[in-house]
């Protein structure tokens, strides 16, 4: 009769302590941290935790279960939200030039190289070349002045400035 | 005695600073129009502009590309002060 008592008394320990261990991580679960939540693990670490203990262990708090299992099962994934665009890589500038050129209609796609020169290999003039700049402005968001926008007659070369001035190194 | 040797598509001083003269307008041009609210009427100038800029291309003679380039400023300087009143 006390056995059947006592292992009654464990299995609601082992369920309790699961709750106020769910409680306590979903109170955790703020948008800013995330946690690889893994329920099996959390009743499983629970169990050994409660078996056999007496009322005393829940009089310690709510702290020492959680503590123990953020060790062994939670993997805290620090994902802060702000405001910003995704890092540049000279890949991505390169992706983004050659897309912005294939959208421009003057310019047949399958000429298009990385080194094609506007006005040598392209046929392009002096005003296709002012409206070309424009569009890299627009597309990655900053002023070229006109003194450094008239010098740029390459995709290459268009690359290699945006990479000098959004500071891109491989 | 003098052999240039520049070649001999090379622009003058003069010609190559109303080059420049002309791209500037053009690319300030450009600009203002970027900031124009309306979709459909910031198309139709930025056609409009291109044009304009292109069927005067092959104009040589330096005065009427001169008096080309002020009315270009005039046409921007109308363009600026609208987009501050309609901002306001």
């Amino acid at each position: 009769m006390r056995s059947d008592c006592l292992v009654h008394c464990g299995s609601g320990l082992r369920n309790m302590a699961a709750r106020i261990i769910a409680r306590c991580v979903r109170s955790l679960n703020h948008p800013s941290v995330y946690f690889n939540r893994i329920n099996t693990s959390a009743t499983l670490t629970a169990a050994p935790l409660t078996h056999g203990r007496t009322f005393s262990y829940l009089t310690n708090g709510h702290k020492s279960p959680l503590a123990q299992i953020s060790s062994s099962s939670f993997q805290v994934l620090q994902w802060r939200q702000y405001g910003d665009l995704p890092p540049l890589t000279l890949e991505t500038i390169h992706d983004r030039v050659l897309y912005v050129l294939k959208l421009y209609d003057k310019i047949s796609p399958e000429k298009l190289q990385a080194t094609s020169h506007f006005m040598k290999d392209l046929g392009l003039d002096s005003l296709d070349q002012v409206e070309i700049i424009m569009a890299m402005e627009d597309e990655f968001g900053f002023e070229i002045p006109d003194a450094e926008a008239e010098k740029l007659m390459t995709p290459q070369e268009i690359v290699q400035y945006i990479a000098d001035k959004k500071d891109v190194y491989e | 005695m003098a052999v240039s040797r520049l070649p001999p598509a090379a622009l003058s001083l003069k010609q190559f600073l109303q080059r420049q003269k002309v791209l500037g307008v053009y690319r300030d041009l450009l600009r203002s129009i970027r900031k124009i609210p309306i979709e459909s009427d910031r198309r139709y100038l930025r056609d409009w502009a291109r044009e304009e800029f292109k069927r005067n291309k092959s104009e040589t003679d330096q005065d009427v590309i001169r008096m080309m380039i002020t009315q270009a400023h005039n046409h921007l300087e109308d363009l600026r002060r609208s987009l501050a009143l309609a901002r306001c």
